[in-house]
């Protein structure tokens, strides 16, 4: 795990690369993200329906211990993070439409956390809820940056761009560091652990991933929508998870189940890298085709 | 007896009331008539001064400006620079290699305004084309952007040129923008080649010109006071469709009278100082030139560089950073922005005027864009040769599939093969005489022979007029098919088979056959599959005569196109050649 050192000058990053996200934006993107509501709604589904649900067949399947089963559907409730918003900037999906998401289903996660909990991991009496400062924490940790970024672009294009690439120059820094240092930093945590976990937390990503890209284009969003909903539905909020664990738990329980959320967030990040990079790709050869592409008869 | 009243009666005459919106004959413009191009960069400087002219967006919203004045000022010690530096004379030519940038109106200008001839270089152009355009135009100095030194490095012995001036994208950006920009294009794009070419930076060319010019105490103007508007202003080359590139000899009097005619005809929809236009189209390209660096400077306009409008989100922030009100593209932009999402749903609510041309405006491009946007969309037409525009629509009364109306002082006939003008509605070859038809070929009296006789250019397109002289474009004279003496045009079969859904383009040619003379063959690339070779043909069968359905389809991925878009059917035609000749071996 990080140390609170690390932890804060992890959230200071944070902030600048949000900064960065938002000076990529403009109002006129959200209203684009805005136009069709259901892909909000699609997501919210994806993520509130589809990952719950993952997440506790998953563990059935992998005859996972209470513990871990708790720890695992934890996860797959968890709200979307600036995590995601990062990896849609980078994959060159909808960033307005994921920043949209994530805060609908941050701010909906009060109440349903508690709801998917209670229902999915009964015989475990503690109740389950959000903090909500740490909602406030994250919207704050979100939106003030988002919204600075986008109103210094609006003042000074040139301003908005150098921020913009700062940003996202830090983002991509973050995301190496977390993948070259996580196996060094955790190798008595990575052998200790069972196969059956590793299985549980590569898989609800990635088959969050999958699911959250078929629905959406089951529900006829477009490729693009798709594909941000599917990187929303998959990345989830680990610290917050690993957080309301700390705080619902003590002792030997708050260990077990502490661990789904720590070894989900170090997979999430390899995981959504690779996906990123085949996102990427499949957004640039649409780029492209459009160029080519006759118009449409209106 | 002959036709010729048809035309030479300028039906089209009623029609510049319209155009101009005042009821005064077009032919008898307003504008000030300048008497040569430094002229009228000088007084839209004393007009404009400190209004910002040219501004460079990069697709992630970078940018740097000029104002008037600094161009006019950067201009002019640039000259100095040409010509007391360098050691150039008077009609020394000249060449630019850049994409649209904030270098390349400075650079231009001053070499206008040194009494040189400029020579328009198409920076994608390849080392064997450079080669070819350097030695042909005997030009002695170059300015290139620092992308293709490496091909220029390569080729240079070769040239005859002996001064090079090196430019970035990034020219007159702010400093920090221009460090982290040139880091990007460097390390990120990798669009900056490393090279060791003995060249001068263009800012230090600059400030050597300013300091010979304070020195000597220099007046700029007299190197360029004395030019007359038959003298050369540009060489522009061209032909890369169909042959050897050749350079059109475009006079100071061509450009300058092709600037006043665009502006008696849309002059009055320009607001002098307050418009603003997106330059995505490449300004070494005849249109962009004469339309927006040339008409549009002189009304005053703030031109939105944009150095490289593929894929077409890099345009997207000029659109959201500017207040653009004009725009000029060919099918291919506009069709492009209309399928972006961020482009339809939120138009620019600035916009006033789209000005088409470079390739036919597909019909429904045309009908989406007026639904989309709301504004005019008018078409003209013309060639490197005319400087460029010919024909042009009202701007407001646009006719559909046709591009107008000939230009003021403009005469324009459609005739047959001896030359003899043809009746009224009937194709022939359309040929054109005004002030803005070029001087003739660089160094090529033969081909200029070709096409320039008694004054007349022989466009190579042929067309129709209807009875209140609006003229249309067949096709391409070079690229008619004769099928058992039967006329096939390309543009109709091509039309007919993109009227399937599932195909993105094709383009249709003519291949030597034995029984028939020509057989038309079909190379068509699809949207999505499902299409085959005979659901093509059996559906030009219901939509064409028989002897205009494609004997052959051939499916491809792609098609050989030029940089503006246009397919390369020459290309196409080489490759079904080849292809043949290896099916019958």
């Amino acid at each position: 795990m990080l140390s609170p050192f690390e932890e804060s000058l992890l959230s200071i990053m944070m902030v600048i690369i949000m900064f960065g996200m938002g000076a990529s934006l403009t109002f006129k993107d959200f209203k684009l993200s805005m136009r069709h509501p259901q892909a909000i709604g699609i997501g919210f589904l994806s993520q509130y329906l589809l990952m719950p649900f993952i997440a506790f067949a998953l563990a059935r399947i992998l005859h996972l211990s209470t513990e871990q089963t708790v720890g695992l559907v934890l996860m797959g409730c968890m709200p979307g993070g600036t995590t995601s918003n990062i990896f849609a900037y980078f994959s060159k999906s909808l960033l307005s439409l994921s920043i949209m998401m994530t805060i609908c289903s941050t701010l909906a996660g009060f109440i349903l956390v508690p709801i998917w909990m209670a229902l999915y991991t009964q015989g475990i009496d503690d109740a389950f809820r959000i903090p909500p400062d740490q909602i406030a924490r994250l919207l704050f940790l979100l939106l003030i940056p988002t919204l600075l970024g986008m109103w210094l672009r609006r003042k000074n294009a040139n301003v908005g761009a150098i921020i913009e690439l700062t940003g996202g120059l830090l983002g991509a820094v973050v995301i190496l560091f977390l993948v070259v240092t996580w196996a060094p930093r955790n190798w008595r945590l990575l052998i200790e652990t069972s196969w059956q976990v590793y299985a549980a937390v590569i898989l609800l990503g990635l088959v969050g991933f999958l699911f959250g890209y078929l629905f959406s284009r089951v529900m006829r969003l477009s490729p693009q929508k798709a594909r941000t909903v599917s990187l929303e539905t998959g990345i989830q909020n680990g610290p917050l998870a690993a957080l309301i664990v700390i705080m619902t738990f003590t002792g030997e329980t708050q260990q077990l189940i502490l661990l789904i959320p720590v070894m989900y967030s170090l997979f999430i990040v390899l995981n959504s890298t690779w996906v990123t990079v085949l996102y990427r790709k499949i957004t640039h050869r649409e780029e492209q085709a459009r160029d080519q592409a006759k118009v449409e008869p209106s | 007896m002959s036709n010729d009243h048809i035309y030479d009666s300028a039906p089209w005459t009623p029609f510049y009331r319209v155009a101009t919106g005042a009821d005064h004959s077009a032919n008898q413009s307003k504008e000030k008539h300048f008497s040569n191009i430094p002229a009228m960069v000088v007084a839209a400087a004393k007009n404009y001064k400190e209004q910002p002219a040219f501004t460079t967006c990069m697709p992630n919203g970078m940018n740097g400006h000029l104002t008037y004045s600094q161009v006019d000022e950067m201009s002019d010690a640039f000259a100095v620079y040409l010509r007391e530096a360098l050691g150039l004379k008077a009609g020394d030519r000249v060449a630019v290699q850049m994409p649209n940038c904030l270098a390349l109106p400075v650079a231009v200008f001053g070499i206008l305004k040194a009494g040189c001839v400029l020579v328009n270089v198409n920076p994608l152009y390849t080392r064997r084309e450079m080669t070819h355009q350097f030695n042909d135009s005997g030009a002695t100095a170059l300015v290139i952007i620092d992308m293709f030194a490496d091909k220029l490095e390569d080729i240079l012995a070769n040239t005859a040129i002996k001064h090079v001036v090196l430019t970035s994208i990034s020219q007159w950006f702010a400093p920090l923008i221009r460090g982290v920009l040139n880091l990007v294009l460097t390390y990120w794009n990798k669009t900056i080649p490393k090279h060791n070419l003995n060249a001068q930076w263009l800012d230090a060319a600059i400030e050597t010109g300013r300091t010979i010019q304070k020195e000597k105490n220099l007046d700029v103007s007299a190197y360029w006071q004395g030019l007359q508007r038959e003298e050369t202003a540009l060489l522009q080359y061209t032909g890369g469709t169909t042959g050897v590139s050749k350079g059109a000899v475009l006079t100071h009097g061509n450009l300058l009278s092709n600037l006043e005619q665009v502006n008696s005809v849309a002059g009055s929809h320009i607001e002098a100082g307050k418009e603003c236009i997106l330059t995505a189209l490449p300004m070494y390209h005849i249109f962009a030139f004469t339309v927006n660096l040339l008409a549009f400077y002189h009304k005053g306009a703030h031109n939105i560089l944009v150095p490289s409008p593929r894929p077409i989100q890099n345009c997207q922030r000029a659109f959201d950073n500017y207040p653009i009100t004009w725009i000029s593209g060919v099918n291919t932009l506009f069709n492009a922005l209309l399928n972006e999402e961020w482009f339809t749903v939120y138009p620019p609510k600035t916009m006033k005027v789209a000005l088409a041309g470079g390739a036919a405006l597909h019909k429904s491009v045309a009908a989406r864009w007026r639904s989309v946007v709301g504004t005019p969309i008018a078409e003209g037409y013309g060639l490197t040769e005319s400087s460029p525009v010919i024909c042009f629509n009202p701007i407001g009364y646009e006719r559909e599939n046709s591009i107008g109306i000939p230009a003021p002082l403009t005469e324009v006939r459609i005739v047959d093969n001896n030359g003899a003008t043809v009746g009224l509605g009937d194709a022939g070859e359309i040929i054109a005489r005004g002030p803005q038809i070029m001087k003739g070929y660089w160094n090529r009296p033969e081909e200029t022979a070709q096409i320039l006789k008694d004054g007349w250019l022989y466009t190579g397109d042929i067309g129709t007029m209807s009875e209140d002289g609006h003229f249309h474009i067949v096709d391409r004279k070079k690229d008619m098919i004769l099928v058992s003496g039967f006329n096939v045009y390309p543009n109709e079969v091509e039309d007919a088979i993109a009227r399937l859904s599932q195909v993105q383009e094709s383009a249709v040619i003519g291949v030597p056959d034995s029984l028939t003379g020509e057989a038309v063959h079909a190379y068509v690339v699809l949207r999505e599959s499902g299409l085959s070779a005979q659901d093509i043909i059996k559906h030009c069968k219901t939509e064409l005569a028989a002897y205009k359905v494609p004997k052959k389809i051939v499916f491809r991925d792609d098609l050989p196109k030029t940089p503006v878009g246009k397919v390369l059917r020459k290309d196409v035609r080489a490759l079904a050649v080849k292809s043949e000749k290896a099916a019958q071996q």
